[in-house]
């Protein structure tokens, strides 16, 4: 069996799956083996009773995220465009606010923008605060591949419109933005992912979330495995599918430039 | 047309690439910039196109200055001309048909469907009905460059200005580029054209600029400049480009 990639179009399935399974196997032994080493008998009753708490939080998890993408790519292209901006407040404002917050953890972001901010701004909606920080932290990541697609497109594009008569308006609407946005949609759908993924930490202001059900749960019953394998898997079920889509946007805007 | 250059300068750091030129034509058809590369050439087209500002100096096209102070009354100017560069420039997420129509959409203010109508029509005329549907990265640099060009006078320019259109090009598509734009000129299209087809040059212009060293060194009827004795410098280029040919 050939165990390195098709060559000029032989085919090896078989080495495929036979990887594929080498590998699960793998894994499934290491934690096969690390649990019987524990000694941990498990009850899974325990998430049974807490089943509904736990699709709650998973549902509470999913609104959350996908409200958080929807304001964070509006930051991100405010903020994105901002770092370009030839009006200097504006700029300025948005290099501060991309490098504040990918320069600090989320976790700090998180308390400071809780304790401090919102409860000064009198917010007491933890949903709604809950989507704010999350949105303001994806944000500026967001601003970042949006600020490196609008550069990736040329020099030539820009001056191409301006020989037409665009305004730069007209110029970013029709030129620029349909092009970049084919170009960071794989980037985006990444963002999707650890949005899903970073919004985990929201159990620490006690935003009933998914891993907060699980810490419940943990808290509770002390079944803390019964809680925390699920919760694994629950964030694999969202991400898994986001990361195959990202491959496949990938592949298919390679080749349409 | 009639174009008219005064004390035009043109200055990139140190670099004096237009110096002071002033030029006046009257009744141009077809004119063609020749020289050395960075000798100016594409400056000089560049600032006709109203894409690079001048240092001092002033344009004036039919009598019109071109108003280099406002953004606003260049965009107007860029909206009367045609623009053809080397590199194509295709938008390339749009296919061959709306790369034409969308300048007719958006800035002229065409209904759709009437846009449409006029690009096919271009399309068909050019022998690019097969292309109209197919995105940039699906054709010839020649095909390519026919479209821009397409693009280019679909607006009805007043003038077309080419910078150096089939540079980029295989020499096997060369022909018909020059094909397509000697028909414009037939059918009484202006143009200003800078180019390295000396060929060309001589059988489709009536006017040759020689641009180089930061201005004009010689001017003239294709005759003149390639058959009379003219600036040294230009007798040199012309050995040094037409030695193969």
């Amino acid at each position: 069996m050939n165990y390195f990639t098709e060559k000029e179009g032989r085919n090896n399935r078989s080495a495929h799956i036979v990887s594929w399974l080498f590998v699960a196997l793998l894994l499934a032994g290491v934690f096969w083996f690390g649990f019987s080493r524990l000694g941990y008998r498990f009850a899974w009753q325990t998430i049974y009773d807490y089943r509904l708490n736990f699709l709650k939080g998973y549902g509470m998890t999913l609104l959350l995220s996908l409200c958080s993408l929807g304001l964070s790519l509006l930051l991100g292209i405010v903020f994105g465009l901002g770092q370009g901006s030839r009006l200097l407040p504006y700029r300025y404002f948005s290099l501060f606010y991309v490098e504040l917050v990918r320069g600090t953890p989320l976790l700090v972001q998180m308390l400071i923008f809780f304790y401090v901010i919102a409860n000064a701004a009198g917010l007491n909606n933890r949903f709604v605060v809950g989507i704010l920080i999350m949105s303001i932290f994806s944000g500026a990541y967001i601003a970042e591949i949006i600020r490196g697609g609008v550069q990736s497109i040329g020099e030539t594009q820009r001056e191409t419109a301006r020989s037409l008569g665009f305004s730069p308006y007209q110029t970013y609407r029709y030129v620029i933005f349909p092009q970049v946005i084919t170009r960071i949609l794989p980037s985006l759908a990444g963002q999707l992912a650890s949005l899903i993924k970073d919004s985990s930490l929201l159990s620490v202001i006690a935003i009933k979330e998914f891993t907060m059900a699980a810490r419940e749960m943990n808290a509770n019953t002390f079944s803390t495995m019964e809680a925390y394998i699920p919760l694994a898997v629950g964030y694999l079920l969202l991400t898994l599918p986001i990361s195959r889509l990202t491959r496949y946007l990938e592949r298919k805007f390679s080749y349409e430039t | 047309m009639k174009l008219e250059l005064k004390n035009l300068s043109k200055h990139y750091g140190d670099l004096k690439v237009l110096d002071r030129v002033s030029l006046t034509l009257e009744e141009i058809r077809s004119l063609v910039f020749i020289g050395p590369s960075g000798g100016g050439k594409t400056t000089l087209l560049r600032l006709l196109a109203g894409l690079e500002r001048p240092e001092e100096g002033e344009i004036l096209v039919n009598d019109h200055p071109v108003d280099f102070h406002s953004e606003e009354s260049l965009r107007e100017y860029r909206k009367r001309i045609g623009m053809v560069f080397q590199a194509y420039n295709l938008f390339p997420h749009l296919t061959a048909l709306d790369n034409i129509t969308l300048p007719l959409v958006k800035v002229h203010g065409y209904e759709p469907v009437q846009a449409r109508e006029e690009a096919l029509v271009l399309l068909e005329r050019f022998h690019l009905a097969d292309q109209a549907f197919k995105k940039p990265a699906q054709l010839s640099g020649g095909q390519k460059q026919r479209i821009a060009i397409c693009r280019a006078v679909a607006i009805r320019p007043e003038f077309l200005l080419l910078d150096e259109p089939t540079s980029a090009l295989d020499p096997e598509y060369t022909s018909e580029v020059l094909d397509l734009i000697g028909e414009l000129r037939e059918e009484g299209m202006r143009l200003i054209l800078v180019t390295h087809e000396m060929g060309f040059a001589r059988q489709a212009a009536d006017y040759i600029l020689f641009v180089g060293d930061g201005g004009l060194i010689a001017r003239g009827t294709p005759e003149n400049l390639f058959t009379g004795d003219t600036d040294e410098r230009v007798s040199r280029f012309f050995n040094k480009v037409l030695k193969y040919n």
